[in-house]
């Protein structure tokens, strides 16, 4: 028999003795794995495509539009949409600290008639609103690239004169 | 704290996409593969270093990623029974001049790839080859009869 090369030996490097199919298995595997996670990035599980919420109740029809999964860095947009069945005298938007949380608010428009903090949450003074007419407020955030969230809360309220109108509920997740 | 992190998860993912994606990809740098290289380098730093621009975070990634590469070497260096998983094993895929259809169905390669490196070692017959064994590095050795 030819010399085997040195440290070499004949059942394991060419037989597969004590490798066996594991090896393969566990390649197979991985290589599952990873593309399952570009099947879920498809699926838009890692953000960033944006969904609608919708509250209609008598008074409005209130419909937020945003990302509900992002990543570290993601620029992104928020669009509240209101179309008054009713007339608004002091419509006013409400949002969960939520939003503001490790993100940068890059831009509000049009600029609302006021900006306070309304028990800790962001308030919008949107002012009035004549029935049957809409009105669309732009948010655009950058992610700070160290945020990190699972499901944090991000609610939004419709209030016109101190009533709350509408409630959206929604969360945010925040992938690194 | 978040780019040391970052290194380690990127320094992981990375052994271990090399470990599966098999020797010879890795081996054979095609022109397609080298321009993959690049890309993959652009999306990796980008997901590493995202928007720090700073002398410390670069020291900090690049130590990162020294400090573990030294250890994987270390490690595979002194407990043998790791360097199949950190480096995986050599394959002899011909004996007395021929092929080891097993051998080269497990690492996708064909007798054609195995008849083109050998040329490339002035070798004309894969008859007048003793041994070929793909190495942990992907690239084919080739040991001609005597």
């Amino acid at each position: 028999m030819t010399d085997v090369p040195d440290t070499l030996v004949l059942k394991r490097h060419r037989d597969l003795e004590g490798i066996g199919n594991n090896g393969i298995l566990v390649r197979r595997g991985v290589v599952a794995a990873i593309a399952a996670l570009a099947v879920l990035g498809l699926l838009n599980v890692f953000g960033q495509r944006p969904v609608t919420a919708r509250v209609s109740v008598p008074a409005a029809t209130f419909s937020v539009y945003a990302p509900t999964a992002v990543r570290g860095g993601d620029f992104m947009e928020a669009r509240f949409h209101i179309t008054a069945k009713q007339e608004l005298r002091k419509a006013q938007v409400l949002l969960d600290p939520g939003w503001a949380e490790g993100m940068s608010l890059n831009t509000v428009e049009p600029t609302p008639l006021g900006q306070a903090s309304d028990d800790g949450r962001l308030s919008f003074d949107l002012g009035h609103i004549p029935k049957g007419k809409s009105f669309i407020l732009f948010l655009q955030f950058q992610v700070n690239p160290t945020n990190l969230a699972w499901r944090r809360p991000q609610d939004v309220d419709l209030v016109d004169g101190g009533r709350v109108l509408a409630h959206v509920h929604r969360t945010i997740t925040v992938y690194p | 704290m978040d780019l040391v992190a970052r290194a380690v998860f990127v320094f992981a993912f990375m052994l271990l996409l090399t470990r599966v994606i098999g020797k010879r990809e890795l081996g054979s740098l095609q022109p397609f593969d080298l321009i993959l290289l690049i890309v993959l380098g652009d999306a990796l730093q980008q997901g590493l270093t995202q928007d720090d621009y700073s002398l410390t975070g670069a020291v900090l990634v690049v130590g990162t990623i020294a400090v573990l590469q030294i250890l994987v070497s270390w490690l595979s260096y002194r407990f043998p029974r790791t360097r199949p998983i950190f480096e995986g094993e050599p394959l002899i895929i011909v004996e007395d001049g021929k092929p080891i259809e097993r051998n080269l169905k497990r690492e996708r390669l064909t007798v054609e790839e195995i008849a083109e490196a050998a040329r490339l070692e002035q070798i004309a017959h894969l008859a007048d080859v003793q041994w070929a064994i793909l190495e942990t590095s992907g690239q084919i050795s080739f040991i001609p009869k005597k």
